[in-house]
This record gives structure tokens, sequence and C-alpha cells, in this order.
């Protein structure tokens, strides 16, 4: 392996900032493709609610609030050289 | 025809299977402190519990997930840890309740300390566990339990004024003892509630593999087992009231609740009573044991069925296993088995939140529910359930720590 | 595949269909210029702590340590071995008795509950 090792779930519910040090979001999915024999992260899914905004959403489904939707971020505009603080680059 | 058998023998197991320890004791105070001024308690937590199991029937048969299984797929670890926690916590304590339940039995047939008693009930219960399949534990605790219908005939052969009976059943405050009246109010439900029934009932219908065509099935089951079972609970307080509450003595020990139904049958009713609690508690004390080891096993993926062999199975074997000795222990210490049985009940309803919630948010996933998830009636019904936990959880708190007053 | 919502915490069978316990970790590869690869899937008490508190993590490990019945307390399985994943499990080209993953139900096996009377109707091996 070359390069550097995190596990998935210290991403889920990190708060996310853009350049500017602005809250983006916190993610809550990642998703991931099969693409060259590898498993491949594509996109991370950010919620604008609370961290663990699928714990959240199901709750207001038993009210009846349905899916907000999530904001997306492809692979390549995460910055995850410190994967405690991801940040959003524009 | 199969169908058909699996109904019959659900409500069998519901009706004769889920009346323990808790129910038992919790229906002794009251009836014997209150008279029938707590009827209300139970009618609100057999509705609850109706609630509770059907959703866990249907949600196994939709999904051929347990709970654990369920939340800790959808939440993660990290959400599922601390209600796993609590929930082996009150396995264990329901635990030694129920072996302390059965012991009881016996110390009243034959004058020797419950304390001695829970050295060989423990084996035996051990034992069962050991050998049996699950089908085979299923049924004979639940035809072994109609045993404790006779508390139901017993009660109608004392022709208790049925006015007050009924207005029993409408909520009331106490006119003193405020402090007791809640806190027993509230373990009777928790006696209803106990966590143990729903995680058994759920991974009982994985285990004997439902499906969506068993919904009609479960839901009968839920709701006319439960309801037999709470009549026996009734049955209970409608006796005591009757038999000890004019006498003014409350119920200190079990010994005093044993001579309820020998005005109904006075050569047997003393043995009786011991052989239905004795009956009731064992069974009770086998599903509370696989339930434990069922959950954790589902929490860690490890395999897990009680028809395998114990070799085949080893950590789950062990976890029953170890979990009898350590009831048996606390047992053997000395607690009184009244006191615990209380207070574990009461534990029961103020954690009912947080082991449910959970639970409760999945049933309402149409990712995992499909087109079964809980209609808006269920929700409604699920929301004030939530409501009245959240309310049993600060009010019993402080009742828990007060102590019985 | 969305990872943590079908892939974190599923029930993980072997070739043979036993049960071998959770995907309790999933481990990514950061590579620069490339997008980031899911590496394996991990089991174990320690990675299970590790997800709750860092110090319920050193102590799983001190206690892996102490009784050492575990041959690795980080079990990986590379992505290359996973057959296939759905709803209800994720499938590994592995033989789950020959994994630490049941390195404590085999001592279990061999040294409690094996040892009790009725455990096995067959033979000893």
């Amino acid at each position: 392996m070359t390069g550097r090792r995190f596990y998935i779930h210290e991403l889920i519910g990190r708060l996310v900032h853009d350049q500017a040090g602005q809250h983006v979001g916190r993610i809550f999915d990642v998703r991931a493709e099969e693409r060259d024999g590898e498993m491949q992260i594509v996109e991370y899914y950010l919620g604008t609610a609370a961290a663990l905004q699928r714990v959240g959403l199901s709750l207001l489904r038993v009210v009846g609030v349905h899916r907000l939707e999530p904001k997306t971020v492809p692979w390549d505009k995460l910055d995850l050289t410190d994967p405690a603080r991801p940040v959003l680059i524009d | 025809m199969k169908k058909g058998l699996q109904l019959f023998l659900g409500i069998l197991t519901a009706i004769g299977g889920f009346f323990d320890i808790g129910n038992l004791v919790t229906a002794a105070q009251a009836g014997a402190t209150f008279r029938f001024q707590l009827l209300w308690a139970l009618a609100l937590g057999t509705i609850i519990v109706i609630f509770l199991v059907e959703m866990s029937g249907r949600f196994a048969a939709v999904t051929k997930k347990s709970i654990p299984t369920g939340v800790r797929e959808h939440f993660g670890v990290r959400v599922w840890i601390a209600p796993f926690a609590i929930l082996v916590l009150l396995h264990f304590l329901t635990l030694a309740a129920e072996l302390g339940g059965i012991a009881f039995a016996l110390q009243l047939v034959t004058g020797i300390s419950f304390q001695i008693w829970v050295l060989p009930v423990g084996v035996l219960v051990w034992l069962f566990l050991w050998r049996a399949t699950f089908d085979a534990i299923e049924y004979s605790t639940a035809t072994l339990g109609l045993i404790a219908l006779c508390f139901v005939v017993a009660a109608f052969m004392y022709h208790p004024p049925r006015s007050d009976v009924l207005s029993g059943l409408l909520p009331s405050l106490p006119k003193q003892d405020g402090a007791k009246y809640w806190l027993y109010a509230v373990s009777i439900i928790g006696a209803l509630i106990a966590p143990y029934m729903f995680y058994f009932y759920s991974s009982g219908a994985v285990e004997d593999e439902w499906d969506k065509s068993y919904l009609m099935v479960n839901r009968i089951v839920s709701i006319t087992g439960m309801s037999f079972g709470a009549v026996i609970t009734a049955a209970v307080i409608i006796m005591t009231g009757l038999v000890l509450h004019p006498l003014d003595i409350g119920v200190d020990s079990i010994n005093q609740a044993a001579f309820v139904l020998t005005g109904a049958f006075p050569f047997w009713g003393f043995l009786l009573f011991a052989a239905s609690m004795g009956i009731a508690c064992t069974g009770a004390a086998a599903e509370v044991g696989l339930s434990l080891a069922y959950s954790t096993a589902q929490t860690f993926g490890w395999n897990w069925g009680e028809s395998l062999e114990p070799k085949k199975d080893a950590r789950f074997a062990l976890t029953y296993t170890v979990a009898i000795v350590l009831a048996m222990l606390l047992m053997m210490l000395g607690i009184d088995p009244l006191k615990l049985t209380i207070y574990t009940m009461a534990l029961n309803a103020m954690v009912l939140p947080i082991v449910s919630i959970p639970f409760l948010m999945l049933m309402n996933d149409g990712r995992l529910m499909r087109e079964f998830t809980n209609g808006i009636f269920t929700n409604a019904a699920t929301a004030i359930i939530v409501l009245i936990s959240f309310v049993l959880f600060v009010v019993s708190i402080p009742l828990v720590i007060m102590g019985s007053g | 595949m969305h990872l943590f919502r079908e892939l974190l915490d599923k029930q993980i069978e072997d070739r043979d269909d036993e049960r071998m316990g959770r995907v309790d970790a999933i481990g990514v590869e950061l590579r620069p210029g490339a997008p980031p690869r899911v590496v394996d899937i991990e089991l174990g008490g320690v990675s299970i702590a590790a997800r709750l508190h860092p110090r319920l993590e050193a102590l799983a490990m001190r206690l892996h340590k102490k009784l050492g019945v575990r041959r690795s307390a980080r079990y990986h399985i590379p992505w290359e071995k996973i057959l296939d994943v759905n709803d209800d499990r994720v499938k590994v080209d592995v033989c789950a008795d020959d994994t630490p993953a049941m390195d404590w139900e085999k001592w279990l096996r061999r040294h409690v509950i094996g040892k009790i009377p009725g455990a096995s109707t067959e033979e000893e091996e």
C-alpha cells in the first residue's frame, strides 16, 4: 500500500469546512463504485443539519417530514490531508 | 395447516410464556396495597406491549432481521452500543429475579431457603438451554405456563365487584403513599414491557423463518396473546386486592401472596400458587437467557441458534452460561427477590425510550420496511408510547432513588 | 455502494455461509491524484472499541495481548476477497475456521464448552 490508510468511520459525522473556514455540513455517508478492479470512493454526502443526519431524518419521517436532498461532493473536491478536518475545495 | 398451528402455538406462547416473576410481584404488590386502583397501569402497559410485540414481529417477517441486527446495521455500532449495554444489564437482573422466583416457589413448598434452592434451579435452567431446541423450549414453557390460568379461575370464583374492577381501569390519584403508588404503576408497566419479551419474540420469528405471509399471524398473536396474558396479571391484582388489601398487610414477602388461592382452592391453593410461580419463572428464565445470548450474538455477528449444538456456537452457549452463573451468585448473596424484581421492572420502564427509539425509527424506514412501514395509526400510537415512556423515565428516577417509601 | 449504510456493520459470511462476525471497520487508502480506494474490511473487538473511544481501544488491545488467544487483534479481509454484498450479508472468499475471526470460538470449543458433557452429539475428533 502506497498511500495513507484511514477508516471510513473516521469520516462519518465529521464537520466539513470550506477554504474560507465556513461550515459546509457533516459527512453522513460515502459512495464507492467498482472501477478498474478496485472499489473507489466516488463522492461524499454532506448533511446540513445534525451530525447523525440519518438518525435525524428517520425521526423526521416518523412525524411525516421526508428526506431533504443531501449535498454531494465529488471525491476530488474534498481535501482529506487531515481526516479529522476535511476541507471543501472550490 | 402450518400457519394454523403456528397461530395456535403463538397465542399459547404469548399467554403462557410471558407471565413471569415481574408480572406476579408487581401485580401482587399493587393489589395488596392499592386494591384495584392500579388496574389502569396494567391496561396501559398491555397496549404498549401489543404495539411493541407486533412491530418486532413485523420487522422480523419483512426484513428477516432481529432488532439488534437491524439497529446496528442501520445506525452503526456507536448508536447501538449504549442500548445494548443497558439491555445486557436488564436481561441479567431479570434472569436473577426469575431464578429467585423459582427458588422462592420451592422455598414455599419445602421450607428450605431460596438461597440454597437457587443452585439446583440455576443448573436446571442451564441444562434446559444446553440440551433443548428452540421449539422445545418455546412450546413447553408456553404449554406449562398455562397453569397460571388457575389465577384467572380463582379470581372469578371470588366474585369481584364488577364496578370496582372497572373503575380501577381509569387512572386515579392515590389517597396516600404517593411515591409507592407511582413506583408500583411504573413497575407494572415495566414488567409488561420487559425488553426480553419483544427481543425474544423477534429472534424467534427470525429463527422460525417468518416471511410476509406471517404478518396476519403476527398481528393476531400479539393482540390476543398479550391481552389474554394480561388477564392473568389482572387476576393477580384482583385476588390480592380482595384477599390481602382488607388485611392491610401489603405484600412484604411472597409468602403472603401465596395464600390468595386458598380461598378458591382450599387444599390445593398453596401448592398451585407455588407451581404456577415456579413454572412461569422457569419458562421466563429460559427465555431471558436465550434472548440475552441472541442479542449478544447478533450484535457481534457470531453464529447463533438455539437449535445448534452448543459446540457449534460456543460463544452463544457461553453467553447464557456465564449469565446464569452470575445470576445464581447474585441470588446466593441473599438479595431480596421481591425488591430486586420491583426495581428491575421499574428500570425496564425507565430505559424503554433508549431501548425502543432506534427500533421505532427503523419501523418507519421505507428502504428496510418497504410498504410495511408503520401506518399513521401505529405511528400516532408509537408517538404516544414514546411520550409515555419518556414521562415514566422522568417520573421513575426519583421514585427509584427514594425507594419504595 | 454507500459504504456507511450498506457495508459498515453488516454481517460477514464465509464461502460456506458460516457467520463469522460483522464489518467492524472499513480501511481506505488515500492516494495522491487518484480517488481513495477501499482496501479491506476489518473485524475484531479492538476494531469495535476503536470506533467507540480511543481509551477503550487501548484497553481492548491490552486485553488482547494479555489473553493471547487471537492471532491478530484486527483481522483484515482484503477487498479482493469479497464475493458479494447484499442487504443481508457480505460474502467473503475465506474459510471462517481458518481465520483469526474464529480463534475465540475455537478456543472456547476446545477449552470450555467442549469440556462440558453434552456439548456435542458427535464424538471428539
